[in-house]
């Protein structure tokens, strides 16, 4: 053992645990990351299946693989492999390198006898030894290797193992310190290889680490830090939502919100250069040349043109042209145009979700309407004034207009489909309108579309029976996704309207947790969420899936009363393996607080789905809110038995409730099942009126 | 005592040095940089017209040759001031409303720092704006700068009303045109009816019904999807 000051790591044994560690720190997490599977709702969702390709579909798919490409990991994948082949050196290195054992010096190892040997035994076993072993009995052998020293420390090491068993002091010595000698010297090691620390070396060190600390880790931490201001909560520059901020009108159109969103710094990055101005003048000539459905074929409005042409050349109002473009479908003619045509959507929709996130800030309704209404214009690249019919695969502005007429209101595609069958193929089919087969392409796919169709609506507080001011409520809509167009459609089953409370014992129910089958009940039949199919958007370069978006709105003010709840997946399975819609009744929820006095509020619920046009759904409630003695009654009622009417408690309870009797207000709520209609009998008519606007759904 | 070796100290106080003094290097650059940018926002507003016209009015040079400059009605000057109120009313309520979100959007990460920083701001310079208007209202009569921005408030809250008023009236062209076109159709389409045998009727009456269906504005289309829903309900 050397005395010197420390002990390097020559041999490289631990330096393999340090880059180990160092590397696993990086590599284990990052491994996860790469092999963790998508959480995009999209990466699992069923497709909807049709034959149907768009003009400049070749365009399209090369920009979805560009995409996915991009979300491919790539760098991710790459530097895992390195750690993982690192890690791996240096575990054979470890495995490979012989380590030098610093061995416990034992007399009983020395002398090869067994520690529980006697004085006696040791004695004569070291006699017998030093018969054997004294130099001057063995002659070195060079041909073996023994050398006269070698002999000489051999029985040295004998008589210092027998001496610090049998000699007093030397044994004190061994015990104290471990060695007979008396105190060692100790020595530190650092696992760092001698180069490092090699006189010479030193400053290369030195600037390896100043390196590492002065440049390296500022650089990245810089890149980090610039990189997360750079972006907004919604994903896009921050600079394009400053921009949206500013351009925030509470009176907006959706032609409004295109103009808004072409402020986008996004699109600097696809129109880079010359791109950003040329073929400017056809591009416009074309968008606002006259339109078959629309008065201009980009379908802006005369407002929306005027915007266009306000601006000034460059960026912006080449990607508006492009927007409009897009929107109308306008043929353009010249293959950089298509291509940057198509890559403007998908960066108007990012920064759509934007100006949405400050619609919901300012709260005011109507621009977050249009704000959903430029979403799914966005998805289906249709205009915001044109028919919902253009969703349609093969469906043309001429074919729109031989369907609807000279009609100033549009028809939506359920409308649509609601035409009877014979008639409808007439008024679709002919000469310049679809053929046969494309119509027949064209109904399969719209009777795939996942259209939600609202049954019921109602407020409800878990676990009570009546709505008090203050507590937890739940809007609850109950629907199912019945697709346009499909025919013997089943019949709503009232239990399914209702939502059973979990029992209260149920405590895997309430805190949402899945129930484990009992022994002996059959396990629950698989409980996974079913995920709508992918939009069906075939000019959109991206795979997008449909999300369904739930809302309450104060029709009075014009603001939004209960935030936005969005639902990607169902409960329930909504296609089966055939692509045959189940019909299965689906919930959604949103909740909210109820306001803090009594009384009747008006709501206008929104159930808007951001992928297809004219597939919103509004309904308008009224949320009763009882006084919050009202449910203490009910919890005294229920324990105590009814009290007669003649007897002084019920007298009293008739006071309470503004002489209602209790039986006749108990039978009225088994009637009408709606927890929002008010119970008590004086504003029977108000009852009527409720239920009425409850079930009735007027669809946008 | 022992010797102390100076030298061997040279080391790590250059090194303090340098770590300190790149440090003090960087903050100030970066507050320099910082400055410059503040100093270089983008304005929230635009240019504001309606001051540019009162101030140009109230400090209106002579013209070449002429010995004494135009003087100016002081009915004008009053407008001048007025209609620089108004400007005012309108740019107040959009901060207004805009504060709320601006500072939630903030909070939320949806909107940068430099947004809100503008916002400040422009806040501030509207302050001094409306403080700016009151004085020159005093000055031009007494006791007017209590009074100024109720005016002005009700002239910006009319000019609101009429444009938005303008903005229907302006389709009403297009709206006669179009219901002419509408009703000449399906006159030409009784017509055709009257004119053709009864026996060919039955084959009309869908399409009339459609039309019809669209002429009663929008209750109708969507009215009928629900109420055959509520007929099923009701089965």
């Amino acid at each position: 053992m050397s005395s010197t000051d420390y002990s390097y790591d020559d041999q490289g044994q631990f330096f393999p645990f340090f880059i180990i560690t160092i590397v696993a720190v990086f590599t284990l997490p990052l491994t996860y990351n790469v092999l963790k599977p998508s959480s995009e709702p999209g990466a699992t969702a069923p497709r909807i299946k049709t034959d149907f390709r768009p003009k400049h579909a070749v365009l399209i798919d090369e920009q979805k693989r560009a995409q996915k490409k991009r979300e491919r990991k790539l760098k991710r994948g790459i530097a895992v492999v390195v750690g993982w082949a690192v890690m791996f050196f240096m575990a054979y290195l470890i495995v490979v390198t012989a380590r030098t054992q610093t061995k416990i010096w034992n007399p009983y190892d020395i002398l090869g006898i067994s520690e529980s040997a006697t004085e006696k035994a040791i004695k004569s076993h070291y006699k017998r030894l030093s018969l054997k072993f004294h130099p001057d009995k063995v002659r070195p052998d060079p041909s073996k290797n023994i050398t006269l020293e070698s002999l000489n420390d051999r029985f040295v090491e004998l008589t210092k193992a027998y001496k610090a068993l049998t000699d007093e002091d030397i044994r004190n010595n061994y015990i104290q310190y471990g060695h007979p000698d008396g105190k060692q010297s100790f020595s530190i090691g650092i696992a760092l290889p001698s180069f490092m620390i090699t006189e010479g070396n030193g400053k290369f060190v030195i600037l390896v680490y100043a390196l590492l600390l002065g440049v390296l880790m500022p650089y990245t931490v810089g890149v980090w830090w610039y990189g997360t201001q750079a972006l907004s909560k919604e994903k896009v520059l921050i600079e394009s939502a400053n921009n949206l901020f500013k351009e925030y009108d509470e009176r907006t159109t959706e032609g409004g919100i295109i103009t808004a969103l072409s402020t986008g710094a996004e699109f600097k990055s696809i129109l880079k250069g010359e791109k950003a101005e040329s073929g400017q003048d056809k591009l416009e000539a074309r968008i606002l040349a006259e339109g078959e459905a629309t008065p201009l074929a980009g379908g802006l409005t005369i407002k929306d043109r005027a915007k266009l042409e306000d601006l000034d050349g460059g960026v912006r109002r080449k990607a508006l042209g492009l927007l409009w473009a897009y929107l109308g479908r306008v043929e353009l003619n010249d293959q950089a145009l298509e291509q940057a045509k198509v890559e403007v959507a998908p960066i108007a929709h990012a920064l759509t979700q934007s100006y949405l996130a400050i619609a919901m800030a300012y709260g005011t309704v109507g621009p977050i309407l249009n704000a959903y209404r430029t979403m799914q214009c966005l998805v289906q690249a249709v205009p915001p004034t044109a028919s919902p019919l253009l969703q349609i695969p093969h469906f043309t502005p001429a074919t729109v207009r031989a369907v609807e007429g000279d009609a100033r209101t549009h028809l939506t595609v359920q409308q649509y489909m609601q035409i009877q069958e014979a008639r409808r193929r007439s008024m679709t089919v002919g000469k310049g309108l679809l053929t046969e087969s494309e119509y027949d392409t064209a109904m399969k796919v719209v009777k795939q579309l996942p259209r939600f169709q609202v049954e019921k609506v109602f407020f409800k507080v878990a676990g009570e029976k009546y709505i008090t001011p203050g507590s937890l409520a739940f809007a609850v809509v109950k629907g199912r996704f019945v697709p346009p167009g499909s025919t013997n459609v089943p019949e709503v089953n009232e239990l399914d309207l209702e939502d059973i409370d979990p029992a209260e014992d149920d405590v895997d129910a309430i805190l949402g947790r899945k129930k484990t089958p009992a022994k002996g009940e059959a396990p629950v039949a698989d409980d996974k969420p079913s995920q709508p199919p992918l939009a069906f958007a075939p000019y959109y370069a991206r795979d997008y899936s449909p999300r369904w978006h739930l809302f309450l709105t104060d029709s009075k003010q014009d603001k939004m009363a209960v935030n936005v709840h969005t639902y990607t997946q169902f409960e329930k399975p909504i296609f089966d393996e055939s692509g045959a819609p189940t019909y299965n009744m689906q919930t959604m929820k949103a909740s909210f607080q109820t306001p803090p006095q009594a009384g009747q509020y008006t709501f206008v619920l929104n159930v808007v789905c951001d992928s297809y046009v004219g597939f919103d759904t509004k309904v308008e409630t009224i949320l009763t809110v009882d006084e919050a003695s009202k449910a203490e009654e009910i919890a005294i009622e229920d324990e105590i038995s009814e009290p007669d009417e003649d007897s002084l408690a019920g007298q009293m309870s008739m006071l309470k409730n503004g002489g209602a009797p209790p039986p006749q207000r108990r039978k009225k709520a088994v009637e009408d099942d709606d927890d929002d209609s008010d119970e008590s009998n004086t504003e029977g008519e108000v009852d009527d009126d409720t239920s009425e606007t409850n079930t009735d759904t007027d669809e946008e | 005592m022992f010797e102390f070796d100076w030298y061997s100290l040279l080391l790590p106080l250059a090194y303090v040095g340098v770590l300190f003094g790149s440090l003090v290097t960087f903050s100030s650059l970066y507050r320099k940089r910082k400055a410059i940018a503040s100093a270089t926002l983008a304005p929230w507003f635009p240019p504001h017209l309606q001051r540019n016209i009162y101030l140009s009015l109230l400090h209106l040079d002579p013209a070449e040759g002429d010995e004494k400059a135009v003087a100016v009605p002081q009915s004008v000057v009053r407008a001048a001031l007025l209609r620089r109120a108004t400007e005012d009313i309108h740019r107040i309520i959009q901060i207004r409303t805009a504060k709320q979100a601006c500072a939630t959007l903030l909070q939320r990460g949806s909107v940068g720092d430099d947004l809100w920083q503008r916002f400040l701001r422009a806040e501030k310079e509207m302050e001094d704006e409306l403080r700016d208007v009151v004085m020159e209202a005093n000055a031009l009569s007494p006791n007017w700068g209590q009074t100024i921005f109720q005016s002005a408030n009700e002239i910006a809250a009319n000019t609101m009303l009429r444009d938005r008023l303008d903005e229907i009236q302006a389709q009403t062209e297009s709206e006669k045109q179009w219901w002419e076109k509408r009703r000449a159709s399906i006159q030409s389409e009784f017509m055709k009816e009257l004119d053709s045998s009864a026996a060919s009727s039955p084959t009309k009456i869908p399409q009339k019904a459609g039309s019809e269906d669209d002429t009663i504005l929008v209750e109708s289309p969507t009215s009928t999807p629900s109420s055959t829903r509520k007929r099923k309900g009701k089965k």
